[in-house]
């Protein structure tokens, strides 16, 4: 059954449409989930308020940690899969059963999972790094959840080989979907070898394997754990383009050098989880330095690319609509009123020079010595999968309300400063995290006052000061998240409904005009930023080596 | 188009000066990373240790106690503290929740140090210098270190390893020369019990006075690990205190009803052995560890408890 969208004209099959709906209903939930646990931890680890006792506070940083990194995100990835291969391609949904079958082992697990949680059956963190044991409930939990989300990338496939086959699609797939495409592909490999670690671990803790080696298990762990976020940055980065098209009407300058850059993850990033692994005995620095690097920093490469041909595709766009004046005209002139714009922006601003920079600096073999378990790891993952993941996915949404929901969304003024909120929030609260950690502060600690130790420790005094600045950033991106959680509820629920195209209050760009001739440069003013972001990073990889060079001597 | 098919010859289109620009800047940065880091192997002098031997718990913590009391010069706040030669090989052994032994290091001296777990996976956080290393069981991590500033560092546990993950602290102090001992409080540390080295495992020991047994109990109460968890001055975090312990009433759980019981010789031994058996009401989430005590260690350990009233 299909409807035919009254406003992209866009055929859409009824049961997609469910399925994308269900999907996202259970990522906004675990989302909400998620960020109720965050704050709780940052007023604990704000010492002066001290909240929680040590066994909650442990065990909420595992559920924070899982009902953010894996339950949101998954949840709503799946729902773009869906909404990318079919609708996208006017293609119906290949089997409503297995939709249901997917959906169904997804949410049995993500309960499972949180319930053991909760009951202090699993107080291991998301990691759960043998011999540390959790409850055979809650790693069956992880299998179901991974299976149902297995089965929904399956289900992505078949709809897109089917719309190729009845040539629903056109000749080549559109970028959004290809980079979709390179998503799924990651994402089959990832859940394998979550297979291949969680499946012995479910026995073992079942009694059923006498031991697992601890080295062993956190180098396949990460297979998972690191190759989903290349899961996460393919998705992210087909909904920057996506984006652009939308609200601006533009497209990768240069298909054939985003498309080369999405095979780049697919290629070299199963390697990558190395740098989880930089500074443990067992693996060679040969093989630390070959993996860590991407073969190279190929997959590194591939974001440099996207980091240019992202924002170029706005500013070209922009240009092309007379918007041309200097460098940054098409800049200060977009539609900063499009809430899914904003976010977007401030999402590629934010994974590249706060993530990004970092990510690269603290996973070289040596200057990971100086960061690694310490407080910055979470403030450099802040950077990549909550500015840049999660801000993208929330700024799509205002999109999806309209087209998929067919709601208007509620209190739109409070939804165009959201992304602001959000952004400044995250920020603040990950560059606190990160000096704090470079100041030697662990992560996924109770009590930086030692108590019941047999000595104590004082860090240096400037950490009262980022310790404050962390609160207040928490704080600030918890009640951002909490505002879109409300907004997206009302809207889904009570927002008045939409009947046509006049209803849409963020606007959907035609076609930019196309380029007259131009000789040169075509993007000078993104050419600019990213000279930009390599200076920031030339700066604190600088600061990192000489802080290293001051350490003791190891070998 | 992102979400239309390119538009015609997109495939042929060739890219534009700026972007391709960017993209040569990009890969050489790449590759200067790569180089880097492999200089840095040959140039620099931090770089993560290639030597690892595989080992396994028991046999550690064997390596562990021998190496401990061999060499140990006295106690701080439970720890025995160790002066090790310059460029010998160094046991530091990570356990819920304490680092062991504490070090005292000559600066721009090297030390082989052979780090491990005796349980859980720790982390190895070196403050104020802030180095940190993966601790693993059955994994015998040996980093070659030169201390190269004076002054008292902690060892921190930055990966999680239960409730008492916080208090897990360990202590390295780097002297210029002995002088310096005098500021960490070192200069008058008493050296271990003369008996001892003689808690040894197989002796007999039937014929030692309770004085001896106390003190060799102390030892094992500090060596093992029992000081990590259950503090002497009645302060109760992680563990029940010992002090006033023997002799009173216990209010434990066997997972089906609660009682009280007499804490007595039996009762400490079962405590020992079968941690899991009774557990003490308020403690049920602080596991207690499982640790091999010999039937000797026992008794002595026994008689220190016992002696704190
Ligand atoms: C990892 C922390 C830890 C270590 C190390 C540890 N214990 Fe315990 N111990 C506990 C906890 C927690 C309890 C209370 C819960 C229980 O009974 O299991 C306990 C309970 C006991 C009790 C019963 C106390 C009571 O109030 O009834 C005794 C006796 C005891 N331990 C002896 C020892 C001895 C002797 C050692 C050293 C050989 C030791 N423990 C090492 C954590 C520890
Ligand atoms: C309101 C927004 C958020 C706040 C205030 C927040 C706060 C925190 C804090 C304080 C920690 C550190 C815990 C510690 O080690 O002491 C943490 C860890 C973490 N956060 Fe968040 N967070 C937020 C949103 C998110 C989102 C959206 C994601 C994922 C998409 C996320 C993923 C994680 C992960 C994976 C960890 C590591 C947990 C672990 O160590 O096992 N967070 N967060
Ligand atoms: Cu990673
Ligand atoms: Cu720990």
């Amino acid at each position: 059954m299909f409807r035919t969208c009254d406003i992209t004209g866009f055929k859409v099959d009824l049961n997609s449409e469910k399925f994308i709906r269900l999907n996202a209903v259970m990522a906004v939930v675990s989302l909400l989930l998620a960020i109720v646990a965050a704050i709780l931890l940052v007023f604990t680890r704000y010492q002066p308020v001290h909240l929680l006792d040590a066994e909650w506070y442990y065990r909420l940083t595992t559920f924070h940690g899982l009902n953010a990194l894996i339950f949101w995100i998954v949840f709503f990835e799946i729902a773009g899969l869906y909404f990318g291969s079919t609708v996208v391609l006017n293609q119906k949904f290949c089997s409503p059963l297995l939709g249901w079958v997917s959906f169904v082992l997804m949410v049995a697990g993500f309960l499972l999972v949180d319930v053991m949680i909760m009951m202090g059956k699993a107080d291991v963190m998301m990691t759960s790094y043998v011999p540390l044991k959790a409850h055979p409930l809650y790693y069956l939990g992880i299998i179901l959840f991974a299976v149902g989300a297995l089965l929904g990338v399956s289900l992505f496939f078949a709809n897109v080989v089917n719309a190729k086959r009845e040539k629903n699609a056109g000749e080549t797939l559109p970028l959004f979907t290809y980079g979709l495409v390179a998503a799924a592909i990651i994402a089959v490999i990832t859940l394998a070898t979550g297979a291949i670690i969680y499946i012995p671990t479910f026995l073992w803790s079942l009694g059923l394997i006498e031991a697992m080696d601890p080295a062993v298990y956190k180098l396949v762990w990460w297979g998972l754990g690191h190759s989903s976020q290349q899961i996460n940055v393919s998705a992210m980065v087909s909904i920057w383009y996506l984006t652009t098209f939308l609200a601006l009407g533009g497209t990768s300058i240069n298909e054939r050098v985003s498309r080369s850059a999405f095979v780049l993850y697919i290629l070299f990033i199963c390697l990558a989880s190395a740098h989880h692994l930089l500074t443990d005995p067992a693996t060679s620095s040969a093989w630390k330095v070959w993996n860590t690097s991407y073969a190279m920093y190929l997959a590194v490469l591939a974001s440099m690319i996207h980091a240019f041909a992202v924002p170029s595709s706005m500013e070209s766009a922009q240009r092309r609509w007379g918007f041309n004046k200097g460098l940054f005209e098409w800049l200060a002139k977009a539609p900063w009123s499009n809430p899914a714009f904003t976010s977007v922006v401030l999402a590629c601003i934010g994974f590249g020079f706060i993530g990004g920079t970092t990510g690269v600096i603290f996973g070289m073999e040596q200057t990971n010595i100086i960061v690694h378990n310490t407080l910055a790891i979470p403030g450099h993952f802040k950077g990549t999968v909550v500015i840049g993941t999660t801000l993208t996915f929330m700024g799509i949404t205002y999109y999806l309300i309209p087209l998929i929901f067919r709601r208007k969304i509620v209190a739109f003024k409070l939804a165009q400063i959201q992304p602001w909120l959000f952004f400044f929030g995250i920020a603040i609260l990950a560059v606190s995290m990160i000096a704090l950690g470079q100041l030697g502060v662990p992560r996924r600690h109770w009590d930086s006052s030692f108590s019941g130790g047999p000595f104590t420790h004082t860090f240096n005094p400037s950490v009262d000061f980022f310790w404050t600045l962390m609160m207040l950033g928490g704080s600030l991106a918890f009640i951002a998240a909490l505002i879109w959680v409300l907004q997206v509820v009302v809207s889904v629920f009570f927002g008045p409904k939409i009947t046509g195209p006049q209803d849409m209050q963020l606007p959907l760009s035609p076609l930019a005009p196309a380029a007259k001739e131009h000789k040169g440069y075509e993007a000078p003013g993104t050419l600019v930023l990213t000279l930009l972001f390599l200076a920031t990073f030339a700066v604190l990889f600088f600061v990192n080596w000489k802080w290293l060079a001051a350490t003791w001597w190891v070998k | 188009m992102s979400l239309l098919a390119p538009s015609e010859g997109w495939f042929q289109k060739k890219v534009a000066k700026d972007e391709r620009m960017w993209i040569l800047i990009a890969f050489a940065v790449c590759i200067f990373l790569f180089v880097w880091m492999i200089m840095w192997h040959v140039v620099g002098r931090q770089n993560p240790s290639n030597t690892t031997y595989k080992t396994n718990p028991t046999e550690f913590a064997q390596l562990h106690d021998a190496y401990v009391k061999k060499n140990m010069i006295g106690m701080d706040n439970g720890i025995p503290v160790v002066k090790p030669e310059p460029g010998s090989d160094v046991i530091l052994m990570g356990q819920m929740w304490r680092w062991s032994p504490a070090l005292i290091l000559k600066k721009d001296e090297w030390y082989n140090l052979h780090i491990s777990s005796k349980d859980l996976v720790h982390g190895f956080s070196l403050q104020p210098s802030n180095m940190n290393f993966q601790i693993y069981p059955s994994y015998d991590y040996v980093l070659k270190f030169k201390p190269t500033a004076a002054g008292e560092c902690k060892i921190l546990c930055n990966e999680y390893c239960g409730i008492g993950h916080h208090a897990m602290i360990g202590k390295i102090v780097v002297i210029e020369s002995d002088a310096d001992l005098a500021k960490y409080g070192y200069d008058k540390l008493s050296a271990a019990p003369a008996d001892y080295s003689s808690s040894a495992t197989e002796e007999d020991i039937s014929g030692w006075s309770n004085e001896q047994l106390v003190k060799a109990g102390e030892t094992v109460y500090n060596l093992k690990g029992c000081s990590g968890c259950h503090k002497t001055d009645g302060t109760v975090q992680i563990a029940p205190s010992f002090k006033g312990l023997y002799g009173s009433k216990s209010k434990v759980s066997d997972g089906k009803s609660t009682f009280e019981i007499q804490v007595d010789d039996a009762y400490i031994e079962t405590s020992v052995t079968e941690p899991q058996k009774h557990i003490v009401v308020g403690f049920e989430k602080t596991q207690m560890a499982k640790l091999d005590l010999s039937a000797n260690e026992l008794k002595q350990v026994t008689a220190f408890i016992k002696s704190l009233q």
